[in-house]
């Protein structure tokens, strides 16, 4: 028994732990895929979904009306994109803070029985 | 010694026992536990009791239990050393006892899941195993030690120790044989268990595949999207590819490193249908969707789209037509720049003809500048033709080959690829029925190659799966009902009964030639009861005697009998084989010539092959012949070997009747003969002594005795009786017409045949006149004596 309670202290504060951050880093990876915010900072301007896009031949006011549509098109693209950035910061931003949290509260976690006892002992109430 | 390879007391052991304990229903009842004192806790901390704190923090400890076994003791890993304790999979590690022996380590297996695994794939009953096995604790040394030697680093499985028990316990071993199986068989059925393991950890892991705006900055494709499959999307919504052929790997390779240099943006597959150009056309667009995969990022994230041909050219009725919607389509294409253009069976685009239209002058130039990037996948033989048509097409093309699996390879691939059949047909496939499988496929699917054709089979064997248990037996109905073959020893009991008694049936249709009635019989009897040469057709005979004395009767009755129909025989006339172009007749495609040789033993396998008059054909054809009657292979004209291996030969020949005739008069039995008249074929040139070597048995008929010409007659009357049942007329001859029929008709040079024709003339049109007249009335029985014979043949 005693075997087992060093295994698991040993395993909670070494490996399991280690276990706890890959877990957190493998939720913000895929959180940062989700919303590719490199992506878009990279596309940031291009014409959305390829609309109006291409070289326009021909006379001026043609080409005028075309450099006009891709004008269009690289501004709806752009405000789509940072709508997407902004939205995905924020899912980032939380995931981060509540990460943290994660892993400074599992080191904590067995020994809130001990907690636990001071403040019966204690007496305390909140309300 | 089985100390040091396995240590009960070990840290790891006693880890893994705990794991199966929180496995099971203590863990449910931790995790319960842990929610009530939590739970309670704040409940105590609302009505104002400090006790709270405790009970709530209290709780924590199940929890962290619980946690530990889902983290870490579920799938312990494995510890330094090379002992069983420190490698032992966790499930049974958990599961062993102090004293270990064969026995409970039997009734240990049953409980994992690679046991089970083991069980379900190769039919090893866990309970029957235990009888088997010893109580002895000193059998499990070797035991451990095959264990960790088929398992040289990593976790040893349950499947591996189960494979490691039937190669060390001698009575397992034995045990083996009666489920088809052998050593080898169970320790490849233990690397089965343990890939799929690590393709499910593979698939439960997270993908990245590029995320929301991955698509945003490329194109729309509505006309690509209605034209054409999304192989990305496809395999983003559930496929798995796993290359596991290593030509498959290379041909992999070869399109990423083709798409991510310069040149030429193009790729042609080229190989055999069912070789895996589409897998690997789909574990390409798998690859450019992982966002981990290390290609070259102006690759990653593109569209597979594939275009079918087949519904360009129903969409669009004329030639201009399609012509424009296919500039269309390449155009949205290229616009979208993030599409790779798939052409599925390509030379329908290069070719003219029903369902395909050769569009190379509008392909061409986009292959050859590389604008747009191109995959296509074609059959081998069709790439040939397109370019000796068209050299320049071929030129412009990256030539990929991918080939045909080789038998490990196929059954690397079926491991891989039966998961989802398994899924969506909710059948489990043993390991013997892929290995059948892939056997029956190479013997009797000739339109396919491997892996494809093993795959369509075992497809086809989930109807007949057993229990949701897919069996060698289910693979063997399937063939048997798709190709009309009898494959395997095993028989029915109506089967079992006909085989025995297959002279009896013969006879019922002829009469005498006992010998070789018999030969042929043992030839069937030899070939279901499994223990004839596999890679030689059923049996080749030669029957030699003159005309009319029951040769063609024989193979007709044989077919007629046992190979389901008289339609199931394959006749020659080998007098229309006179000329050495006659070759080509013999192994036509069967799409030219449906009646060539090789296509109708193509269709129908299992056939009775009937070779009339063989001593007229070709010397050529002979030689073709030489080596169906000797390996039971042909090669048709494409080069596709059709097999003849569940076929039986039976070639006639008049050579030689007069000898025999003046051999059984001189009153000679046919057997003190029977070599002499062999040699005298050889000297006399009619036969080379080659080709009769390569015959089975040389049989030899003989003309029919008067009695037994007798016997004829009644056969002929039974034969006229059947075709009169649904009128219920029959007719009965006394034995003086028999009598006079048989010294008519007998004529020692022409056999039979005289006799059927007087039969014929008298009895046939006597018949016929007398219902006309009305004479005969249905339900009655005709008597019909000498004197009824028409008076223009009383006479004779």
């Amino acid at each position: 028994m005693r075997m087992l309670v060093v295994s698991l202290l040993s395993w909670w504060y070494g490996a399991g732990w280690r276990d706890q951050i890959h877990l957190v880093s493998e939720r913000l990876a895929k959180a940062a895929d989700r919303y590719s915010i490199s992506l878009l900072l990279r596309s940031l301007f291009s014409p959305f979904r390829q609309i109006s896009a291409g070289s326009v031949s021909g006379p001026l006011d043609a080409r005028m009306r075309a450099l006009f549509d891709k004008l269009i098109s690289r501004f709806i693209g752009a405000m789509v994109r940072t709508t997407i950035i902004i939205v995905g910061s924020v899912a980032l931003l939380l995931g981060v803070i509540f990460g943290a949290l994660r892993l400074i509260i599992w080191p904590v976690l067995p020994l809130l029985p001990l907690a636990g006892l001071i403040m019966t002992m204690s007496g305390w109430i909140p309300w | 010694m089985v100390d040091t390879l396995f240590n009960y007391r070990s840290s790891r052991a006693a880890e893994a026992r705990l794991s199966v304990l929180l496995g099971g229903w203590i863990g449910r009842i931790l995790v319960l536990s842990s929610v009530i004192l939590i739970l309670a806790g704040a409940a105590l901390l609302v009505i104002g009791n400090p006790l709270g704190w405790l009970t709530a923090s209290v709780g924590v400890w199940p929890l962290a239990l619980h946690i530990w076994y889902r983290r870490y003791l579920r799938v312990l890993p494995a510890a330094s050393g090379n002992s069983m304790d420190a490698r032992l999979d966790t499930e049974l590690l958990g599961r062993l006892a102090q004293h270990v022996t064969p026995k409970t380590l039997a009734g240990d297996l049953a409980e994992t899941r690679g046991g089970q695994f083991m069980t379900a794939r190769f039919g090893i009953g866990p309970s029957f195993v235990q009888n088997l096995l010893s109580d002895d604790e000193a059998g499990l040394d070797a035991l451990w030690k095959k264990a960790l030697e088929l398992q040289p680093s990593g976790i040893v499985s349950a499947a591996t120790v189960l494979s490691a028990m039937t190669s060390t316990q001698e009575s397992l071993k034995q045990y083996l044989p009666h489920l088809q199986l052998d050593e080898d068989d169970l320790a490849s059925g233990a690397l089965w268990y343990q890939h799929l393991t690590e393709l499910i950890d593979q698939h439960s892991k997270p993908r990245r595949t590029g995320g929301i705006a991955r698509d945003w900055s490329f194109g729309y494709t509505p006309l690509l999207s209605r034209f054409g499959v999304n192989v990305s999307n496809q395999v983003a919504s559930g496929g798995f590819f796993n290359t596991t052929l290593e030509a498959h790997r290379s041909a992999l390779d070869f399109l990423i490193q083709t798409f991510s240099n310069g040149g030429k943006q193009n790729a042609a597959l080229v190989g055999p249908l069912g070789a895996g150009k589409t897998t690997v056309v789909a574990a390409f667009a798998e690859s450019l969707l992982s966002a981990d995969s290390k290609i070259s990022s102006n690759l990653k994230f593109r569209q597979v789209i594939s275009l079918d041909a087949g519904s360009l050219i129903s969409a669009a009725a004329g030639r201009g037509e399609l012509e424009h919607l296919i500039n269309e389509l390449l155009v949205e294409a290229y616009r979208a720049q993030n599409v790779i253009l798939c052409l599925d069976d390509a030379q329908l685009f290069f070719e003219e003809g029903v369902g395909s239209v050769d569009l190379s002058n509008i392909l061409l130039p986009i292959l050859q500048g590389g604008g747009l990037r191109m995959i296509l996948t074609m059959d081998e033989q069709r790439f040939l033709q397109i370019s000796s048509r068209n050299p320049a097409l071929a030129a412009a093309l990256n030539r990929i080959t991918v080939g045909s699996a080789s038998q490990t390879e196929t059954i690397a691939v079926l491991q891989d690829q039966l998961i989802v059949i398994e899924f969506q047909r909710k059948v489990t496939y043993m390991y013997q029925a892929l290995k059948e499988a892939y056997r029956l496929s190479e013997r009797y699917l000739y339109d396919q190659a491997q892996p494809g054709k093993a795959m369509r089979l075992l497809e086809s064997a989930a109807g007949y799966a057993e229990n949701g248990l897919v069996t060698s037996q289910s693979v063997k109905q399937a063939i048997e009902q798709t190709q009309g073959v009898k494959v395997g020893a095993n028989t029915s009991g109506d089967e079992r009964d006909k085989l025995l008694n297959l002279e009896q049936f013969i006879h019922e249709r002829m009469i005498n030639q006992v010998r070789a009635v018999s030969v042929v019989s043992d030839a069937l009897r030899r070939a279901r009861g499994g223990v004839r040469n596999e890679s030689k057709p059923i049996g080749t005979f030669l029957f030699l005697g003159p005309t009319g004395v029951g040769k063609t009767e024989l193979a007709k009755s044989l077919a007629a009998v046992y190979f389901g129909g008289e339609d199931h025989i394959i006749r020659l006339d080998m007098n229309e084989f006179v000329s050495a172009n006659d070759v080509r007749r013999l192994i036509a495609d069967g799409a030219d010539d449906p009646h060539s040789l090789s296509a109708q033993v193509m269709k129908q396998p299992f056939s009775v092959i009937l070779l009339d008059e063989l001593e007229k054909a070709h010397d050529t054809v002979l030689t073709t012949l030489l080596q169906v009657l000797d390996e039971g292979i042909l090669r048709d004209i494409k080069g596709r070997e059709v097999s003849f291996r569940d076929a039986i030969f039976i070639a006639t020949s008049n050579a030689g009747a007069d000898h025999i005739r003046h051999h059984i008069e001189a009153g000679e039995e046919l057997e003190q003969f029977e070599s002499a008249l062999t040699d005298e074929l050889i000297s006399s040139g009619q036969f080379r002594p080659e080709f009769l070597n390569r015959f089975d048995e040389i049989v030899l008929f003989r003309s029919l005795k008067p009695e037994e010409l007798l016997q004829v007659v009644d056969l002929i009357i039974a034969g006229i009786n059947r075709t009169l049942a649904p009128q219920k007329i029959s007719i009965v001859l006394d034995d003086e017409l028999k009598r006079w029929l048989v010294e008519t008709g007998n004529d020692p040079r022409l056999g039979a045949r005289p006799m059927r024709r007087i039969v014929q003339r008298v009895i046939e049109n006597t018949m016929a006149k007398r219902m006309l007249s009305g004479e005969v009335q249905p339900g009655q029985t005709v008597q019909l004596t000498r004197a009824d014979v028409p008076a223009d043949f009383q006479q004779r």
